[in-house]
């Protein structure tokens, strides 16, 4: 159907409402006439959101905030974990530090002396075969540093509780041999006793040979060995464990087992110290 | 869009407008305006069937400016023009190919972004938009007027 040009009627009430029109546009761009009209819409408009948004916006929101902060509560409560754990290994240390340095000066000397920012590398553990560490003789535990692009190979790896091992290998992840690992040896000494602590392959032991002619001291069960240092490895002084069994091999030869105070499986940060 | 109601093609006005003021800031860095308002409100006219009444045109034009911030009578006014020239030539549109009438629009389309920019906003008047929009306009009708070729079915309970 076509639709009917407009009439001369029509034409005229074009013209006239053009005409309205522009009156309107004089009056609003010279009187702002219609400023009344246009502060209401839009407070209008404003007042809508507002209540739009009081209704069903934030009820939303604050449904998702309650949500994320429980989430970063967890999350801190992750880092402080992380941080606690590392204030143990801290703690360990600065208890310690008479067995690791001489004194403060000693520490900011030696510090110093190697450029080193920090005493110790926080570490995680990334993979530890606890069946291997129970039944065999290759204990190893794999590691890796927060931050850090230093060759740590041949560096002491601690605990909370003590030492655990050394580094052998170190790239993207750490491998760390163990005290109980059987190719491992550690200079110990109790008093005016040394000997070379081998590792058992048991779990937390390590075993310790010596000369009865040679070293003629009686050794006791409960009797407390540290690490002597003379391996170059290890710092001299620390609580390494305690004898808990003797047994004399033959006639020229005893040996005893230790019990490590440490235990890898009891925690899964450790510190790899700055080596030498 | 026929037979459309008047609290819809309200309704639909409004989001165009919102819609506008939300893509004029993207494309005024390109110097391209696309007054989707009044686009659409031409389409109605276009498409209607019958022929609409003056007054509507320009309360139509009234309530966009309301919503827009427009000063009042701009749109009623450059409404009621473009709603007086679609009647006018409703019968001849017929005899028009697309490409006609999308250049009809286009057209339109720039004089109304022309006597917009004249009345809100002289100090910064350009012909580089008037002739960027031009362009760009025509093309976007052009492509939306071949829309119809790639997608049939959506055209298809109107073409019966």
């Amino acid at each position: 159907m076509s639709r009917v040009a407009p009439t001369f009627g029509s034409k005229l009430l074009y013209f006239f409402f053009v005409c309205i029109s522009g009156l309107f546009l004089y009056f609003d761009l010279n009187f702002k006439s219609f400023e009344g009209v246009k502060s209401f819409y839009q407070s209008t408009i404003i007042s809508s959101k507002y209540l739009f948004k009081k209704v069903t916006l934030e009820p939303l929101s604050f449904f998702y905030e309650t949500t994320k902060s429980k989430s970063d509560l967890i999350n801190q409560n992750k880092k402080l974990k992380l941080e606690l754990d590392k204030s143990y290994i801290s703690n360990f240390i600065i208890s310690r530090d008479s067995k690791f340095f001489a004194d403060d000066e000693s520490i900011k000397s030696f510090l110093d002396l190697n450029s080193f920012e920090k005493v110790f590398h926080l570490a995680k553990l990334q993979y530890f075969d606890t069946e291997m560490y129970m039944c065999c003789s290759k204990h190893r535990a794999f590691i890796q540093t927060f931050q850090t692009n230093k060759n740590l190979v041949g560096s002491p790896v601690i605990n909370n509780n003590g030492i655990i091992g050394q580094v052998i290998y170190a790239d993207s992840l750490i491998e760390v041999l163990l005290l109980t690992d059987i190719d491992h040896v550690l200079p110990i000494v109790s008093g005016n006793h040394f000997c070379n602590a081998r590792g058992s392959g048991k779990p937390e032991i390590v075993i310790c040979k010596y000369n009865n002619k040679l070293w003629q001291q009686k050794v006791l069960i409960g009797q407390e060995f540290f690490s002597s240092g003379m391996g170059g490895i290890y710092p001299k002084g620390i609580l390494i464990g305690k004898v808990v069994e003797i047994r004399e091999v033959d006639e020229n030869f005893n040996e005893f087992d230790i019990k490590l105070v440490s235990s890898p499986m009891s925690s899964n940060l450790f510190g790899v110290l700055e080596s030498l | 869009m026929r037979n459309i109601g008047i609290t819809k093609f309200l309704i639909i006005i409004f989001i165009s407008n919102v819609l506008e003021s939300f893509i004029a800031p993207y494309l005024i860095t390109f110097h391209v305006s696309v007054p989707i308002t009044f686009l659409i409100f031409s389409y109605a006219i276009f498409k209607s069937n019958q022929r609409l009444n003056p007054l509507f045109a320009f309360l139509c034009g009234l309530y966009v400016d309301l919503i827009s911030g427009s000063p009042f009578g701009l749109n009623a006014g450059l409404f009621t023009i473009m709603c007086y020239a679609i009647n006018s030539y409703a019968n001849t549109f017929k005899l028009f190919s697309y490409i006609q009438i999308c250049i009809f629009f286009g057209i339109s389309t720039v004089f109304y972004i022309g006597f917009k920019n004249l009345i809100m906003n002289l100090e910064n008047f350009s012909y580089l938009l008037l002739f960027t929009s031009l362009l760009a306009n025509v093309l976007l009708f052009l492509l939306i007027s071949m829309l119809r070729y790639y997608f049939p079915s959506v055209y298809l309970r109107y073409d019966q």
